[in-house]
């Protein structure tokens, strides 16, 4: 089993009730949520998508003291962050991050603000290990682009989060773009999340519209999909060539299939997007980096390991647990399903290149690197 | 093996007209008062290249923005739709990746190609 030092980029924090984030809300926003006598708050998460028979989340992650899973600290720390040598974690939020799915986009940009404060207050204050995305509404581009820019001076807010599409095009639509356009400033990496397209708004299926959740979490890569085709066609990376995109909980053994497709379609179809000049693969190799979970479980582990190689994926995976959901996947785990001599970079290095962090400073001994900071 | 096409006069401005050419059927384009010759067939599945579409080459300064580069002849093969530039042969996303091209020069009034001879 690996036992060096782990960045995991996916850990899903929680608030544990409405009070938590109605806080963090603007006085006007406040009075619009709340005084509902009877009727309650007004939901601050999005209410729809599948229900998982089992519950979304480990049934061990649920406090002892009460509250939800990735809602408390210390249970987060004692399960995850001590529990390996791990240097950072990347928070991902809960149901919240289905922010672009509400309907109304000023709601939406707020509670978006609301989440990324209530992130840096009640998270990366507890711990130095903790980091945070950026959470955005990007139903409204350009305000999205102003909270990114916000956080641009604390380094502890590290990426730009979608997960949720409010319109019915690509992530690589040049209406998304004034959120690369802060991010590539910002020095933000973009972060696609699985279910992308999402939970609540359009379809996260092609061809038609699922009904279970087993359906729509089979197909999660095919939204993920989408947005990488987006990305590359729309020439988002010749537009800003500094970005960079993680893609998280989509699998990865897909990739090697969905880009010898795009290269020979980019050979044929090239009059059609003039503006690339290079092979799809290529502006993916540069500028996408994908997390770990859900590693594909094929019979034979060494069909993924094959496939993930023959596009040098063993220098792009990153790290994921997606902690604390159902499906997490663990070190030990995928320490047995994927090659030794891949473990030290997918578990830290790669991590370290997407973030722009030295693998120095992140090196230190685990007591020195617990000091506050 | 140097082949007597025909006289400039009969070719027609920016068409590809395939003629023989000892054992191999060539295509013979006339652009902009230039002479490309190519061979008839795609490296790529050995399609006949020199029925596809001829146009100036596509660029784009920025995603959006489309313009034609007019000196630079492109063909496409009708089979895929894969491009070659025609002064080298080259596909548009691999320089290794090539249709071949023949040398070909004008002569007195007269399109003469030099078969047997590849130029790169």
């Amino acid at each position: 089993m690996y036992s060096g030092p782990v960045i995991d980029c996916d850990v899903h924090h929680a608030r544990n009730d409405d009070a938590e984030l109605i806080q963090y809300l603007s006085r006007g926003w406040r009075e619009y949520v709340t005084d509902r006598g009877p009727a309650g708050n007004v939901p601050l998460a999005v209410q729809d998508g599948f229900p998982n028979p089992h519950g979304f989340m480990r049934a061990d992650t649920y406090p002892k003291g009460g509250g939800e899973p990735g809602g408390d600290y210390e249970t987060m720390r004692d399960q995850l962050l001590d529990a390996t040598d791990l240097r950072r974690a990347v928070l991902t939020f809960g149901d919240d991050s289905h922010v672009a799915g509400h309907h109304n986009p000023y709601f939406a940009a707020e509670l978006a603000r609301a989440m990324n404060d209530w992130s840096i207050d009640r998270w990366l204050s507890k711990d130095p290990r903790l980091l945070s995305s950026i959470m955005v509404g990007s139903q409204l581009p350009d305000v999205a682009a102003m909270e990114i820019r916000r956080h641009a001076a604390n380094p502890r807010m590290v990426q730009v989060m979608l997960v949720d599409n409010p319109f019915n095009y690509g992530f690589g639509h040049p209406i998304f773009h004034p959120i690369y356009a802060a991010a590539e400033e910002t020095g933000r990496p973009v972060a696609i999340h699985g279910g992308a397209g999402g939970w609540a708004n359009p379809p996260s299926t092609g061809g038609g519209s699922v009904n279970t959740y087993f359906e729509t979490h089979v197909l999660w890569p095919q939204a993920i999909q989408t947005h990488v085709v987006s990305f590359i066609a729309h020439g988002v990376f010749e537009k800003y060539p500094n970005l960079k995109v993680v893609l998280i909980e989509g699998g990865s053994a897909w990739i090697p299939s969905l880009l010898w497709r795009f290269d020979t379609e980019y050979k044929g179809l090239r009059r059609e997007v003039p503006w690339l000049k290079r092979l799809p693969s290529e502006y993916f190799a540069q500028h996408i980096w994908v997390t770990t979970q859900p590693l594909e479980m094929a019979p034979n582990k060494d069909s993924v390991v094959e496939l993930l190689r023959s596009m040098s994926l063993e220098d792009r995976l990153v790290y994921s647990s997606d902690y604390p959901h159902w499906d997490a996947d663990e070190i030990e785990y995928l320490s047995t399903r994927l090659p030794s001599e891949w473990h030290r970079r997918m578990f830290f290095q790669n991590a370290c290149r997407l973030y722009g962090w030295d693998e120095a400073d992140l090196e230190l001994p685990k007591a020195a690197a617990e000091k506050p900071r | 093996m140097r082949v007597d096409v025909g006289a400039v006069s009969d070719f027609e401005d920016r068409r590809v007209r395939i003629v023989q050419a000892g054992s191999h059927e060539v295509g013979v384009l006339k652009w902009r008062d230039r002479f490309f010759a190519v061979h008839n067939r795609c490296p790529h599945q050995k399609g006949p290249v020199c029925l596809g579409i001829v146009s100036g080459r596509l660029t784009s300064p920025a995603p959006g923005s489309m313009e034609v580069d007019d000196e630079t002849p492109v063909l496409a093969c009708p089979w895929h739709g894969w491009e070659f530039e025609l002064e080298r042969g080259r596909a548009l996303w691999d320089d290794g990746y090539a249709v071949k091209v023949v040398p070909v020069s004008v002569e007195s009034g007269r399109v003469v190609l030099e078969v047997g001879r590849s130029r790169d």
